[in-house]
């Protein structure tokens, strides 16, 4: 609206010099079902948005140390459906969630039982898309105890399961969580079975389940390797995601990969299902995601415009010259 | 006063279930008296809670229409603002008055909870719900809790259009609020009692705030000036000075609508001296809306 900002087109306008990868994707629209924005900065919004990222999930995870509370979860929690939901946002970014106890934070017992407690309240909320991200990190008894009755809550609820699986023993890990979740009687329609590799792909697949991947440097997949899984196995059931969190990752990943594989041939058909639309199938699931809700600048609540309020005018925020060593 | 609520809730129920009606589906009609059959026979908190998060889930979010008449018969509560709302905001308002009040504490109880596990649209239906609710001296606090949040939409649902604040906050809130919705760029005119509650104090801050743009070169929302007006005195007059020959004409007629607001001699000799503004005031032509719809 008004002046103290001095809100300018020019200021709205994205910068003129883009990275190579940006101009094979131009036009090109992503969904990123994994990746944690509490531990990003605003700058990393706007790069996203740059890049075409139209949507993201935020699973619930573990902060980089163990909690000690459950009044921390629940503000965890509140964070995800209402200060991240609005920071994304002001960059035209739909933000949606899972919600669940973390398999490393499920060893501590005593809190773990209390946390369960909470989940009721959160998983009927709006942009609530799954119970996640659950299942082993260590493998122990108490991690299975709450992945099922995580799993339990997911049915009752009608909701799709988002499961992380182990970085050690991970092929045994990946074949457990399977097996628990359809001893449950959960359809693997409803599982999104996240962080695979070479070594689980085929079998999460030939099961019926949703395989994810999580292009993550050093630890996980990297994108030429993503690459050649998408030449080998196609894009049915398939979708990518960046993970990105505290740790050396990237909340690029998503765009990067798509133009990794126009680049190397891939069809545009293909990457669309794997980098935008087979996450919205999985997800959609929840009867929380509603397309048009990221469909261009429409506005659901139209108080939003009487108030005439400039944050979420087409949700843009003005834009810092990040090249410029001036900062007014 | 020590009431249940400062208005007619029952006229007030009926009014916006009859809005709902016409806005909205049998169906969902069906499902939302359902809800109020099962809480009125069983009046479970759980219930009551899980609807109101499900509410969206049933109604959809189109944005209602407003009849003539329905505008005349919101002055149930003078300055309740609805125009513009999606169906799941109004039929959510509607169910918190479902609830009963009659026990205080767990009334109280219940809807601070219902704050502390709040998404976003919940907190804004929540806020924009403030001059409705039951026991209304008892959300001052949340209210000034509510201001301090960073969400825009949630800022908006508690300072813009909403007749609560001014009615309830004391002056220290109040002024925050006003401050906020200055330094975060809201349209303040929408700002239900913003002359009413003018304080020589606010003043004071208004007064600060401008002098910390001026020094940064940024510049100041001509609107400040309305709440400087009535409390001109040797101090602001030279502010208004400034404003007044700022060389922008938007600032130059805030600064004489500020002159308008007092009987402070020397500002008045200041406005005197542009015939065509004072003329222009004194004909209604200019007023703050004009300013307001000038920097929208």
């Amino acid at each position: 609206m008004c002046c103290s900002h001095e809100l300018t087109e020019k200021n709205l306008q994205p910068l003129t010099v883009n990275p190579a990868f940006l101009e094979r994707i131009k036009g090109m629209r992503f969904f990123d079902p994994h990746i944690h924005m509490t531990s990003r900065t605003t700058d990393d919004y706007q790069a996203m948005a740059d890049a075409g990222i139209k949507a993201i999930i935020e699973p619930s995870f573990w902060l980089g140390q163990p909690r000690t509370g459950a009044d921390t979860f629940r503000d965890y929690f509140n964070s995800l459906i209402g200060w991240e939901r609005f920071r994304a946002s002001q960059f035209g970014i739909q933000h949606y969630c899972t919600i669940g106890l973390n398999s490393k934070e499920a060893n501590n017992e005593k809190l773990a039982a209390a946390v369960m407690e909470l989940l009721p309240l959160f998983i009927y909320k709006e942009g609530v898309v799954g119970i996640g991200e659950i299942g082993f990190d260590d493998q122990t008894p108490a991690e299975e105890k709450y992945y099922r009755a995580q799993l339990e809550l997911a049915k009752e609820a009608g909701l799709p399961v988002q499961i992380h699986t182990p970085h050690r023993d991970k092929k045994k890990g990946t074949q457990r969580s399977m097996d628990i979740a359809v001893e449950h009687g959960i359809d693997p329609r409803m599982v999104i079975v996240d962080h695979n590799n070479e070594e689980t792909v085929q079998e999460v697949l030939d099961r019926g389940f949703w395989a994810a991947f999580t292009i993550y440097p050093f630890t996980k997949m990297g994108n030429e390797r993503m690459v050649e899984i998408v030449k080998q196995y196609g894009s049915e059931r398939i979708m990518i995601n960046s993970a990105a969190d505290w740790g050396i990752s990237d909340p690029l990943a998503v765009p990067k990969t798509a133009a990794l594989m126009h680049e190397s041939g891939i069809d545009l058909n293909d990457i669309h299902l794997v980098t935008f639309r087979n996450a919205i199938s999985a997800f959609a699931q929840s009867g929380q995601i509603n397309e048009t809700d990221f469909e261009g600048d429409k506005e659901i609540d139209q108080s939003l415009k009487f108030n005439g309020s400039t944050v979420l005018r087409g949700g843009q925020q003005p834009r810092r010259n990040n090249l410029s060593n001036i900062i007014r | 006063m020590n009431e249940l609520y400062h208005y007619d809730r029952t006229r007030m129920d009926a009014l916006l279930y009859s809005i709902i009606e016409r806005n909205s589906s049998s169906q969902i009609q069906q499902w939302l008296q359902q809800q109020k059959d099962k809480l009125e026979e069983t009046g479970a908190l759980q219930r009551f809670n899980l609807t109101f998060t499900a509410i969206p889930r049933f109604t959809g979010k189109n944005v209602i229409q407003l009849s003539a008449s329905d505008l005349t018969a919101l002055a149930l509560m003078p300055g309740f603002f609805i125009q513009g709302y999606a169906l799941d905001k109004l039929a959510r308002i509607w169910w918190l008055l479902q609830l009963s009040a009659n026990d205080r504490e767990q009334y109280i109880q219940a809807i601070e909870s219902l704050f502390n596990a709040a998404d976003m649209n919940e907190l804004v239906a929540l806020y924009s719900a403030l001059p409705l609710l039951a026991w209304p001296e008892e959300w001052k606090l949340r209210t000034a809790e509510g201001i301090r949040s960073n969400i825009g939409s949630v800022q908006d649902a508690i300072m813009l259009n909403n007749p609560y604040p001014a009615s309830w906050l004391d002056e220290a809130a109040w002024n925050q609020l006003v401050m906020k919705a200055i330094f975060t760029d809201k349209p303040v005119h929408l700002i239900s009692g913003l002359d009413e509650r003018a304080n020589p104090r606010l003043a004071m801050v208004l007064h600060d705030y401008a002098h910390e743009r001026w020094a940064a070169g940024r510049p100041v929302n001509p609107l400040l000036w309305r709440l400087i007006g009535p409390f001109i005195d040797e101090v602001f007059f030279r502010d208004i000075i400034n404003v007044w020959n700022s060389g922008n004409d938007t600032e130059k007629e805030a600064a004489a609508l500020a002159c308008a607001a007092t009987t402070f001699k020397p500002a008045q000799e200041l406005l005197s001296g542009s015939p065509a503004l004072k003329q222009e005031i004194t004909g209604g032509r200019l007023t703050w809306d004009t300013i307001a719809r000038r920097i929208a």
